[in-house]
């Protein structure tokens, strides 16, 4: 694992996005738990859409005779 | 009696005389008939038997050669072999050295398709039990397709639209012809070997069912089943559905379609952080305002003003005292300083009275008493003042 790709973040983000809506929603949350998770959720939209906008598609092939692949492939 | 002399051959040399006559007459003839007792043998080769209602041939296919047939021969299907008729003198038979195959018609694809399927189906293959869900958000997506077809062109411009985020890995694969089906278990094995790979897209675009015939061959149809990674097919066209299809986790009518199923929308995902934010925003202006409205609400309840209303009362009844008690002071105050006043002068003129009495005399000029010699002014009137009266001398 070289570069941590960012998907299973913005999974995770978006699932908690949606978390602190709902919260939100219900009407038994007080004030001050609802100003935390409002602010929570402001930054993680933020996040999300920097992710997105900053997003480039990867290609990669996979090789012929991988020595790696064949190794695992004995074990 | 025949006069003539008979002659006589040895086995080997009638048979010798045999296979020159079968195989120099037989060089390369074409066959139809139906196979039956199909084996493919370890070793490569092929052995089976042709035949019609009357009669059965020997036949054999080497490694090498039967690799160019693109589709898995099995009994029951109709054939037209092309090849040269072999004797074997050690065991007394002949046979035909097959070199190509085909199938006799569409149609023998058509029922051998029909046969897979129907045989897969009854294993429980296609079951809806056995199919993995696709996952929402892949990280990495293996392509099972020709490096340098259509289908992966389209399937990268969907996935650079839909979801930049992910990392397409191409297994290179050989998608039609003699060979396909067997590069195609391969590398859906390699790629479940990588094990950080979510989801496999199987893809071909469209072309003949000939074209197509690897992925509807029996080892195809049961690497997919066996894959512990989902498996998305998208061969061919709409219209065309192939056993791959049928046991593949999800299918998809063409490559382009196959990626966009295995991809979130990035403008959707977009939308919904949109829609989020506001209804965030929404919600705790609401919520603000309820508090808002609940904290005045409680300012001007009667029970929150009840306590002011009662200090202004006592600071009222409060001033009325200090008031009351201010003139009642002020009022002794004056009497007591008349008195004062009263008593001082009668004291002071009692203690002069005290004085004359005795026979002292005061000296008053212009109506001061002169008590000091640099005081008195021998010009001016002088009264004398007396116990009993005054004298003015002038």
């Amino acid at each position: 694992m070289s570069k941590k790709r960012s998907a299973d973040n913005i999974e995770g983000k978006l699932k908690r996005l949606e978390e602190i809506t709902n919260t939100l929603e219900d009407s038994e949350t007080n004030l001050e738990d609802s100003l935390e998770l409002f602010e929570e959720g402001v930054k993680l939209s933020k996040e999300c859409f920097s992710i997105l906008e900053k997003a480039e598609l990867k290609v990669t092939t996979l090789k012929k005779d991988l020595s790696k692949l064949n190794n695992l492939i004995e074990e | 009696m025949s006069e003539v002399k008979e002659q006589i051959f040895s086995v080997s040399e009638i048979t010798k005389s045999i296979k020159f006559i079968l195989e120099s007459t037989f060089e390369k003839i074409s066959i139809e008939g139906e196979i039956s007792n199909f084996k493919a043998h370890g070793s490569g080769h092929w052995y089976f038997n042709l035949k019609d209602e009357g009669a059965v041939i020997n036949c054999t296919m080497w490694k090498g050669v039967n690799n160019y047939v693109f589709f898995s021969p099995e009994d029951g299907m109709k054939v037209i072999v092309t090849g040269r008729v072999t004797v074997y003198p050690p065991r007394g038979s002949y046979q035909i050295d097959v070199r190509s195959m085909k199938p006799s018609g569409i149609w023998e694809l058509q029922a051998a398709f029909e046969r897979l399927k129907r045989k897969l189906f009854d294993e429980g293959l296609f079951d809806e039990q056995y199919k993995k869900s696709i996952p929402a958000f892949p990280k990495k997506i293996g392509l099972v397709t020709a490096p340098d077809g259509a289908a992966v062109k389209d399937m990268i411009s969907v996935a650079e639209r839909r979801f930049p985020l992910v990392e397409l890995v191409i297994a290179p694969t050989k998608v039609q012809g003699a060979g396909a089906a067997e590069n195609i278990v391969e590398n859906i094995h390699k790629l479940n070997y990588l094990k950080d790979i979510d989801v496999i897209i199987l893809a071909r675009g469209g072309g003949s069912i000939e074209d197509l015939w690897a992925f509807n061959e029996e080892i195809v149809a049961r690497e997919i089943f066996k894959s512990k990674i989902p498996i998305i097919t998208g061969v061919g066209h709409e219209v065309d559905f192939t056993i791959a299809d049928f046991v593949s986790d999800l299918r998809a009518p063409t490559p382009s379609v196959a990626m966009e199923l295995a991809t979130p929308d990035i403008e959707e995902l977009k939308n919904f952080i949109k829609d989020s934010y506001s209804l965030s925003c929404d919600l705790i202006e609401e919520n603000l305002n309820e508090y808002e409205d609940d904290i005045e609400q409680f300012v001007n309840s009667y029970s929150f003003r009840f306590p002011f209303e009662k200090i202004r009362k006592f600071s009222q009844s409060l001033d009325f005292s200090t008031l009351k008690i201010n003139n009642a002071i002020e009022k002794k105050m004056n009497i007591i300083s008349n008195k004062i006043a009263l008593v001082s002068k009668s004291l002071e003129a009692h203690d002069i009275e005290k004085s004359l009495k005795k026979g002292f005399a005061l000296i008053k000029q212009n109506a001061k008493f002169v008590t000091r010699k640099k005081n008195y002014s021998v010009n001016n009137p002088v009264t004398i003042k007396f116990y009993d009266g005054e004298i003015e001398i002038s």
